[in-house]
């Protein structure tokens, strides 16, 4: 039985510094919770951290001070359980968007027909049909960026960490595709840390905004939003949702 | 067909046959003005046709296929060029892969990758005609050489160049490291392999008609060439050296055709279509 | 910084490790080719007899003694004309060829193709890149010539040129001709496209556009083109050499003779590998120097 007050996510007193000629200390100090189920969005400009924090949280980088814990066991290195979706493309250029589904599970050693299953499901989920043998370059950056997050989910894991996943594509797809993942998302149920420099992408999904303040990267601010879901077009015009906007804007200019 | 295309077509077929007939032109002037009478070496040689006109070459060439050199020498430098470049790329593919895999191997490979880089693997040749005779061995593992060191290149630049985005998704998806090696590094690092076996490809024949040309232990194509460069025989050479240009056009069309059947995943640039 | 910090820094340790295989690999080679003063050869195995052999593995010591030997053949008391004494070393001492001045030779001969072929190939790039036109009439005749290797048509260009420094020099030429035209060519096709749009909009026209930016954004290609025309250069001007030429690096590695038979004298290894040493190094040296100026050149360019 999910548990919404379960704290599944724990990183203290994170430190982060970017050796080299020039060290930068991308992060000082950030502690954060996140709970089972919770859809918590980080905000921030460039050079605020939060990229550095959610490949910390991957276990792509190890913090030069504090630690996270995941489920109370220190995080030791990528595994499938946090899933990543990157702000580049990640999607295999030299496998059809079949095989990219399937990587994942293949990885585990699940079997072929199994496979085919899952797979099969996951095109149905986010409607690419009639694409399975399709090569990458045939299909739309919003399309891509879908398999990506499908390919994801398709390892059924514990906790989605999105590294501004749409950051690449133009508004209008960046807007569908937010709607899609907000679908998703109410379908699946999942932890989920969204990284974003798009305020608006960030209240509109999420449960929770962190906002962070740059160079070095720490936490600013925390704002609930306690809009109603399913969300739609009509939410972002919600007097609710321009209020938090305003809110958030607010914390940024103080930093 | 496309109008480009067709356009592109015709301008090849005009530009190489107005060649061909400048070609004719030359050759009945040349026979005419051209001093048949030549300074060879130490004496003077008669009676040779410096642009030999088409009738002799057509016939130089029904003699060299009938009487069977033309076929075996073909056949014999062939038969060295993909031994060579078959034992090269067994040899090169395998350690640019590791060396790009493995930071401690490559730091204590570097230094002879470097020094075999710019050694040209012609100079070898005197140093394995000593080690493994002047016969076949010889040819083969000079060929083997020099194609190992650019596929070596090849491998390691292809894998160097695996953008890091694909490796942090494949860990991060649970792969372990052998598929990461089958399925992310391996075919992303492909095209970069077959556009080094391309050059390897060319470099090896470069290699064997030199090596052909300096001893010949049997008929092959450089030996047919150094035997007419002897007499001399003008329409002998012609034959022999078309002949190296079209195999070399040939190997380099399949090459070519391989590297595009391991890309046909990318993404093309407009410019490229 | 301590020394144990610096050696754990990844470029020392690149450094170091290199270093060391080379120190490595050299002392095992020494122990090697002298071995066979220690151990009786008649008690070991044939293959391995065969082998262990001074004049299939050439001792440490030899290689150098032939390094001092080829530096000093300048002044050697015998000199004067060429008698054959079937011994690799011998002959080249006699005939007064130095490793220096092999090298020189040969240089000179690459620098030469380099310095007639590079403008000329770099020429036809940019032609073939710029204009469609000579592209689709020029680039099918191209592919001809460029299937055709330099050295193969050694035997031809030597009826119309005689035996000389012409025909030397011009399968070089045409070698780095070659090379240089395809990277030129895409160059100026690929790349520069966008920014040709963009000048062309700002009013840019001609030699403008040429100068300032097709050849600037085609630059680092053109340079990369350079690298390997240089590599292309120096296997060429060594095959010429080894095939004909009676000066030059590639001639003291082979050691005289005339054609097929060629070769024919057993070579000396020690001398063989410091003539590959030696190309090794000016190649490297040469490649070097390329970069670093090509750097200068292109410190626009993000790397």
């Amino acid at each position: 039985m999910p548990d919404p007050r379960r704290r599944r996510l724990e990183i203290r007193d994170v430190v982060h510094v970017y050796e080299g000629k020039m060290a930068t200390r991308a992060l000082d100090g950030v502690s954060l919770d996140v709970h089972e189920n919770e859809f918590l969005a980080i905000v921030g400009p460039v050079g605020s951290g939060k990229t550095t924090l959610v490949r910390i949280v991957a276990g792509f980088l190890t913090p030069s001070r504090g630690v996270v814990r995941w489920d109370g066991a220190p995080v030791m290195g990528p595994s499938p359980e946090r899933g990543y979706v990157f702000q580049e493309e990640a999607i295999f250029p030299w496998m059809t968007v079949r095989d990219n589904l399937a990587f994942g599970l293949l990885a585990q050693g699940v079997e072929a027909s199994e496979r085919e299953k899952i797979v099969a499901g996951l095109v149905t989920l986010i409607g690419l049909e009639g694409y399975e043998r399709a090569y990458p370059k045939e299909l739309s950056g919003g399309m891509s960026k879908m398999v990506e997050v499908a390919r994801v989910l398709a390892t059924d894991p514990a906790i989605l960490l999105l590294d501004e996943p749409f950051g690449l594509l133009d508004a209008q797809t960046r807007s569908k595709m937010q709607d899609q993942l907000s679908r998703l998302w109410e379908e699946k149920r999942k932890t989920v840390i969204l990284v974003t420099h798009d305020i608006e992408e960030a209240i509109y999904l999420a449960d929770r905004v962190v906002v962070f303040a740059p160079r070095p990267g720490r936490v600013q601010a925390e704002v609930r939003v306690d809009l109603p879901r399913p969300r739609s077009l009509e939410t972002r015009f919600s007097p609710a949702f321009l209020e938090l906007k305003r809110s958030i804007w607010k914390e940024i200019g103080r930093a | 067909m496309s109008g480009p295309v067709r356009r592109r077509l015709w301008r090849a077929l005009l530009s190489l046959g107005a060649l061909a007939v400048l070609y004719g032109i030359a050759s009945q002037i040349g026979s005419a003005l051209l001093p048949r009478r030549i300074w060879m070496v130490a004496h003077y040689i008669d009676d040779v046709e410096l642009l030999p006109p088409y009738a002799s070459l057509i016939e130089e060439t029904v003699f060299l296929i009938q009487s069977g050199i033309l076929p075996r020498s073909i056949l014999v430098s062939t038969g060295r060029v993909l031994q060579g470049l078959a034992l090269g790329a067994a040899v090169g593919v395998p350690l640019g892969l590791s060396m790009a895999r493995a930071a401690r191997l490559e730091c204590l490979l570097d230094p002879w990758v470097t020094f075999f880089r710019f050694t040209p693997a012609l100079a070898l040749l005197p140093l394995y005609a000593l080690w493994f005779g002047l016969g076949e061995l010889s040819k083969i593992l000079l060929i083997a050489t020099a194609v190992a060191v650019v596929t070596l290149l090849g491998a390691y630049q292809g894998v160097r160049d695996v953008p890091r985005v694909y490796l942090e998704a494949a860990l991060s998806l649970g792969a372990s490291k052998g598929l990461i090696l089958r399925k992310i590094v391996w075919p992303a690092a492909l095209p970069q392999i077959f556009a080094s076996l391309r050059i390897a490809l060319g470099l090896a024949w470069v290699t064997v008609v030199v090596a052909e040309l300096i001893k010949a232990t049997m008929p092959s194509l450089g030996y047919l060439l150094a035997l007419a460069g002897a007499y001399p025989r003008v329409p002998t050479i012609a034959v022999a050296i078309a002949t190296i240009g079209l195999l070399v056009l040939a190997c380099d069309t399949v090459a070519l055709g391989c590297y595009a059947v391991a890309t046909r995943w990318m993404k093309r640039s407009p410019a490229h279509a | 910084m301590r020394l144990a910090e610096a050696a754990r820094s990844p470029k020392a340790r690149r450094v170091w490790l290199g270093l060391a295989s080379v120190v490595a690999l050299v002392a095992a080679y020494t122990l090697l080719s002298n071995a066979y003063r220690v151990i009786d050869p008649s008690l070991l195995p044939d293959p391995i007899r065969g082998v262990l052999r001074p004049q299939i593995l050439p001792p440490t010591q030899r290689i150098f003694d032939a390094f001092v030997q080829l530096v000093g053949a300048g002044a050697s008391p015998v000199g004067g004309a060429y008698v054959h004494t079937g011994d690799h070393i011998g002959g080249l001492v006699e005939q007064r060829v130095t490793l220096q001045g092999s090298l020189l030779v040969s240089t000179y001969r690459v620098l030469i193709g380099v310095s007639v072929g590079a403008p000329l190939g770099i020429l036809a790039g940019l032609l073939m890149g710029w204009s469609r036109a000579v592209d689709e009439y020029v680039h099918p005749i191209y592919i001809l010539c460029r299937s055709i290797p330099p050295l193969a048509l050694i035997t031809y260009v030597m009826l119309w040129l005689g035996h000389g420094t012409a025909h030397v020099l011009l399968p070089i030429i045409y070698a780095v001709f070659a090379t240089i035209v395809i990277p030129t060519y895409h160059g100026v096709r690929d790349v520069s496209d966008v920014y040709v749009k963009a000048a062309r909009a700002l009013g840019a026209r001609g030699r403008l556009l040429l100068s300032k930016v097709v050849l600037p954004a085609a630059g680092p290609f053109v340079l990369a083109g350079l690298r390997y025309a240089l590599i292309i250069a120096w296997m060429t001007t060594v095959g010429v050499e080894m095939l004909m030429a009676d000066e030059g690096i590639g001639f003291l590695l082979i050691g005289g003779g005339m054609w097929s038979s060629r070769l024919e004298v057993a070579g000396d290894p020690a001398v063989i590998v410091v003539g590959i040493v030696a190309l090794a190094l000016i190649g490297y040296a040469m490649d070097a120097g390329v970069r670093v100026a090509g750097d200068r050149l292109t410190q626009w360019v993000k790397r």
